[in-house]
């Protein structure tokens, strides 16, 4: 056989995962792959109804809009986090081939959620378009950078769960727990502005909280970044990537044995 | 060949740890095919899964240029959903086949398994013989240094059993073959030396018959 880098030998084991992958979840006679569509168009068209009906239309932006990036971003965390939960023991068969390493799951997994938001986020501004809404975001290049940033924080956030939650896994149901009500407690379909201080503290925990605000601020003109805690977010980011990392290398080898 | 230094396995039980290998250096020359003997959890296939990289010694370490396969008769590692031909693709893109090679494979893995139609569809609608009908094909489409065959030699009814010992055979004219088994007869047949574990104790036997006699010995 054919002597291959080790970088070469990663890059053809994630193209291979990520391919199959697709194909599992794709494959004909699935409902998975309407409901990939239909999930983030029935939470866009639920909020959007209930916001008119209770408030009526007037508002400084579009509230679809609005209400769209948010579940782009929050569709895109929820499903990083999930996926890497449930990856190195969906795929634990496989580390009977030796090139396969439990973190190539994983990445393999992520570049899947990052391509459907990016087919989803196309048909909404594709849709947007026909139906003339005001698409035009202030800062795109501000909104970009952030989704990066959400990516990297929910695929840190995911490692560190799903190696700790492959020893014990008592730890994965608590994430599961936790990430319930995350939906109406991450400032998706409302700005903390419009809260009273002693909820916008408490949301504030939240750093999801904090990627939304900073994902709307640069969005719309008549919204700021005011309850944007970089720093706070930076600390997300970094301590579960890092930590997870660690963890990651110390504990792969037995991962793969397990 | 292959190197094994100070090599330490265990296992934890309730009980304390489990020794499979304590403290064992030896090494197996170039070019002989290996028999490993022992009785049931005595860490025969732990052994072969140490030399094909996919666990790992708790001490020590096993050392070679070789590639090894898989373990052969792996039926594992397929995904139900997905067709034996989108498996068998999986394997070949993560050992780098290109595009020609992967559709060589498929062909020969195909025509080898006798699935037929039955190649195109998932696998969780195969019968457990075609699976390993499918994974013996599979593992013959690749080459290796080192084939490792963990007592998968018997896949089939007698006419399939046949034709796959033919090309097992045919196989290790051209590399060399890591095999366990409780088939004395397999293993004198193919086998040049053995390697005995007992009671955590390895001995390696530069002829297959010593090996077998004092397999023999064993389970007096």
């Amino acid at each position: 056989m054919k002597v291959r880098s080790s970088w070469e030998i990663q890059k053809s084991v994630i193209y291979a995962l990520f391919l199959r992958e697709v194909n599992v979840r794709f494959s004909a006679g699935k409902i998975g792959y309407v409901w990939v569509f239909l999930e983030p168009l029935l939470q866009i068209l639920i909020f959007v109804s209930v916001k008119i009906l209770l408030f009526g239309k007037r508002s400084s932006f579009d509230y679809a809009v609005f209400i769209t990036v948010g579940f782009i971003g929050y569709n895109l965390f929820r499903h990083i986090v999930n996926n890497s939960m449930s990856a190195f023991k969906s795929n634990k068969a496989l580390f009977a081939y030796k090139q396969v390493k439990p973190i190539d799951t994983l990445i393999a997994r992520l570049l899947v959620e990052i391509m459907i938001m990016g087919v989803i986020a196309l048909v909404f501004i594709i849709v947007g378009f026909y139906f003339s809404y005001d698409m035009n975001p202030e800062n795109l290049g501000m909104i970009l950078i952030t989704f990066v940033w959400l990516i990297i924080f929910a695929f840190g956030f995911g490692l560190f769960v799903s190696v700790i939650g492959f020893f014990f896994t008592s730890f994965t149901k608590v994430v599961k727990l936790v990430m319930m009500p995350l939906m109406f407690i991450s400032a998706i379909f409302y700005t903390l502005a419009d809260l009273p201080p002693s909820a916008q503290q408490l949301l504030s925990i939240n750093p999801l909280v904090h990627f939304m605000e900073l994902i709307h601020a640069s969005y719309f003109h008549s919204l700021t970044d005011q309850f944007v805690n970089y720093t706070y977010m930076l600390i997300w980011t970094a301590i579960p990537l890092y930590i997870g990392l660690r963890l990651y290398v110390r504990l792969s080898k037995a991962i793969v044995s397990q | 060949m292959i190197e094994l230094k100070n090599v330490t396995k265990y296992f934890r039980t309730p009980h304390g740890k489990k020794y499979l290998l304590k403290d064992v250096s030896f090494s197996i020359p170039e070019g002989v095919n290996v028999g490993i003997f022992g009785r049931n959890g005595a860490g025969k296939s732990t052994l072969m899964r140490m030399l094909g990289r996919i666990e790992f010694p708790n001490f020590g370490e096993i050392i070679s240029k070789k590639s090894f396969s898989w373990p052969m008769g792996l039926s594992g590692g397929f995904q139900g959903d997905m067709t034996g031909r989108a498996n068998v693709k999986f394997v070949c893109r993560i050992y780098g086949k290109d595009r020609d090679d992967i559709e060589k494979a498929l062909e020969f893995v195909k025509d080898f398994s006798e699935l037929g139609d039955y190649f195109d569809m998932p696998i969780k609608t195969y019968s457990s013989g075609m699976k390993s009908r499918l994974s013996f094909g599979l593992s013959l489409a690749f080459d290796f240094d080192y084939l490792l065959i963990d007592e998968t030699l018997s896949v089939g009814d007698k006419r399939f059993k046949k034709k796959s010992k033919d090309a097992l055979m045919r196989k290790i004219e051209r590399c060399n073959v890591l095999l366990v088994s409780h088939d004395m007869g397999t293993l004198k047949e193919i086998c040049d030396v053995g390697i005995v574990l007992n009671n955590a104790k390895l001995h390696y036997c530069d002829n297959i018959k010593d090996a077998v006699t004092m397999y023999d010995n064993i389970n007096k």
